[in-house]
């Protein structure tokens, strides 16, 4: 076992880490805006939709490299 | 008792490796230098079965919709709420493309669930195609749109120094949009087979509907994202 591989496994951590807390943050205003004006739910729904598109995709940037660094090791 | 488990363990470490093989391309077919690999054997069939579904769909079109058109215009529907949201009625004119990308994402991204199938968006190659054709084609709109002498003028907005961070934000656009599609496919295909492979039974199971939704969620992602786009081409900043 090689101590690389904690390097690997913090690469992943933290963006997740990250990534999680900022998804519950725009999750949880865009539900509260959907619960003050129902009637703009569905333009609130798509651009939550593409914002969290986003964010995941930091996460995914940082999976790919963790990946590429497991390859190294 | 201990290496009992350990020999287990150790059997399926050695699966969870070859899971990876399983999911990467590799050549089926070859006619003289042209390789036909699994992944585009795969889209062959995914193509098929679409012009199949959509022959048989639209064989009887009528003016009051029965049956299969019926479905075909709440489809519709769909497409058009999707590009009026970015580009407004007169986006209308973009329906083939993200139509088209839509349900071709959409049918790649769901075709895990036909058995024995390696959906092709698990493969880097096609959502790079994907996402380089959709630039290109979003590059063309804006010159089509605005003129030469107006397309090259929006890289120097709103002023000339920020060039190269027009130039790089063109660049990143295809790049991000094949890491995204590729990287939510693959970690989810990954992960489900992992699951499958340490405990067969049932438990994969909502891992698997949680895919429908992702990959649904990411077909609309890239189409919405396609849309953007376009509207920026067109409108400018």
């Amino acid at each position: 076992m090689n101590v690389g591989f904690i390097a690997v496994a913090v690469a992943i951590a933290l963006p997740a880490i990250a990534s999680a807390i900022s998804q519950g943050w725009a999750t949880s205003s865009a539900v509260n805006a959907m619960a003050r004006q129902p009637e703009a739910a569905s333009e609130i729904r798509s651009g939550l939709l593409i914002a969290l598109a986003f964010m995941e995709a930091l996460t995914l940037f940082s999976w790919l490299i963790a990946l590429l660094l497991t390859f190294r090791l | 008792m201990g290496q009992a488990f350990q020999a287990i363990l150790e059997e399926k470490i050695q699966e969870i490796a070859n899971v990876m093989d399983h999911l990467m391309r590799h050549e089926v077919w070859r006619f003289g230098p042209v390789e036909i690999s699994s992944t585009v054997r795969n889209t062959w069939v995914i193509m098929a079965l679409l012009f199949l579904l959509v022959y048989l769909a639209t064989r009887r079109i009528s003016e009051r919709p029965r049956g299969a058109q019926t479905l075909l215009e709440i489809i519709l529907e769909f497409y058009y709420s999707l590009i009026d949201g970015g580009l407004g009625k007169k986006g209308r004119v973009y329906l083939p493309i993200v139509g088209t990308l839509f349900t071709f994402i959409i049918f790649m991204n769901l075709s895990w669930f036909i058995p024995g199938m390696i959906p092709p968006t698990t493969d880097i190659m096609t959502t790079a195609a994907l996402a380089i054709t959709t630039i290109f084609l979003v590059q063309v709109v804006a010159v089509m749109q605005k003129g030469f002498i107006g397309y090259l003028h929006h890289f120097g907005e709103p002023i000339i120094l920020l060039l190269p961070m027009n130039i790089i934000e063109e660049l990143v656009k295809p790049f991000s949009l094949t890491i995204r599609l590729f990287c939510n496919m693959f970690a989810e295909k990954m992960a489900t087979s992992i699951l499958f492979i340490l405990v067969p039974l049932l438990l994969p199971v909502p891992i698997m509907a949680l895919g429908v939704l992702m990959g649904s969620i990411q077909a609309f992602i890239f189409s919405m994202l396609a849309v953007t786009y376009l509207a920026t081409a067109t409108h400018g900043h």
